[in-house]
């Protein structure tokens, strides 16, 4: 019975489970369930009403950003209520400025939706396959978010919406961090930046104790509470990679954007 | 009409100085994604170089064949005389 030998030495012993474990994984549950009806909701009723009370194309694709920004909101209100996580976001009042490129890094599931609840009519860069999820279609279309399945088109249509005035949310590593691996910025990123925008502003997301990564299925929960802390940054000078041809400065700014992320969240969120 | 010899000039001119290139390096067999390291990212700058030397609009289907300096010199050819 080895396992509960007086001599057995304490090596890293599993954390133990807390902040109502049991409840959490209840509610994580269920916040997958309401998220599917929810986006039901909108997909079904509220979009639908957004296409065709008649209005000018970039009318209705500024309402269906609103609909889904309350909506999304109210996603986190209920996972916040219910205990399923903490969060704070600082400096978010600095978010939605006309042509703004908004860069975050990109720990956990729901960065994306702390964001587009957050910030004002922003655009997005989404993976491809929400235009083939039957529940996620209508809004990514009528939104105009920008599948990031082809590079080139990706960057045009990106360069296009920023000078089009609209904000844009976009994660450079284009997927979730693998945790305990380094982060890989892809460089479309700042090559959008050069292109198009009118300022890049970083947004730092911290997850603690990691969860929803992409090394996990949902149903495991971390021992504590999760607690998002989201800290939008100074934003960054773009004037000294101005000079050197877009090839070569979107590599230099690209390697200083990711080393900047990298310095930022070493430190503790304080 | 330009020369297929005149058009490979300017690209080279352009990638030598897009890319910091080796001029050498550039010819029509070249391969640009595994022998010259550019990449789809590089393309799309690419393309806005080659709009502003024909002056037509250049879209990323004209790219997708694209696969050589040939290739390109063939693109450059059919976008001035379209």
């Amino acid at each position: 019975m080895a396992a509960h030998s007086d001599f057995a030495p304490e090596v890293s012993p599993v954390e133990r489970r807390r902040d109502a474990y049991v409840w959490r994984l209840l509610v994580t549950g269920v916040c997958f369930v309401l998220f599917g009806i929810g986006a039901g909701v909108v997909g079904v009723v509220l979009l639908p009403l957004v296409r065709i009370i008649p209005a000018a194309r970039e009318r209705k694709r500024e309402r269906a950003r609103t609909v889904m920004r309350l909506a999304l909101r109210l996603f986190i209100g209920v996972m916040h209520r219910l205990g399923g996580l903490t969060y704070e976001f600082r400096g978010s009042e600095r978010l939605g400025r006309p042509g703004q490129l908004i860069v975050a890094n990109h720990p956990s599931l729901i960065d994306v939706v702390f964001l587009l609840a957050f910030v004002r009519g922003a655009g997005c860069v989404v993976k491809a396959g929400l235009w083939r999820n039957l529940l996620t279609r209508g809004a990514v279309t009528l939104a105009e978010f920008i599948p990031n399945d082809s590079t080139a088109d990706m960057i045009v249509a990106a360069a296009g919406a920023l000078r089009d005035g609209q904000p844009l949310i976009f994660f450079p590593e284009g997927t979730r961090t693998r945790p305990g691996q380094p982060m890989v910025f892809h460089r479309s990123g700042a090559n959008i930046a050069l292109r198009a925008a009118a300022s890049v502003t970083p947004v730092y997301i911290r997850v603690e104790p990691t969860t929803l990564t992409k090394a996990e299925p949902w149903h495991r929960i971390p021992p504590r509470r999760p607690h998002f802390t989201l800290v939008v940054g100074e934003d960054l000078d773009l004037q000294p990679y101005r000079a050197a041809p877009l090839p070569v400065a979107s590599r230099k700014l690209n390697e200083r954007l990711q080393a900047h992320f990298e310095a930022e969240l070493e430190r503790p969120a304080c | 009409m330009q020369s297929d010899d005149e058009i490979l000039d300017r690209i080279r001119g352009t990638l030598v100085q897009l890319f910091q290139l080796e001029a050498g390096d550039i010819t029509p067999a070249a391969r640009l994604y595994e022998d010259l390291e550019i990449d789809s990212i590089d393309v799309v700058d690419l393309m806005d170089e080659v709009q502003r030397h024909t002056g037509r609009k250049v879209t990323p289907e004209d790219f997708h064949s694209v696969r050589t300096v040939g290739d390109l010199v063939a693109v450059m050819q059919r976008l001035l005389h379209a």
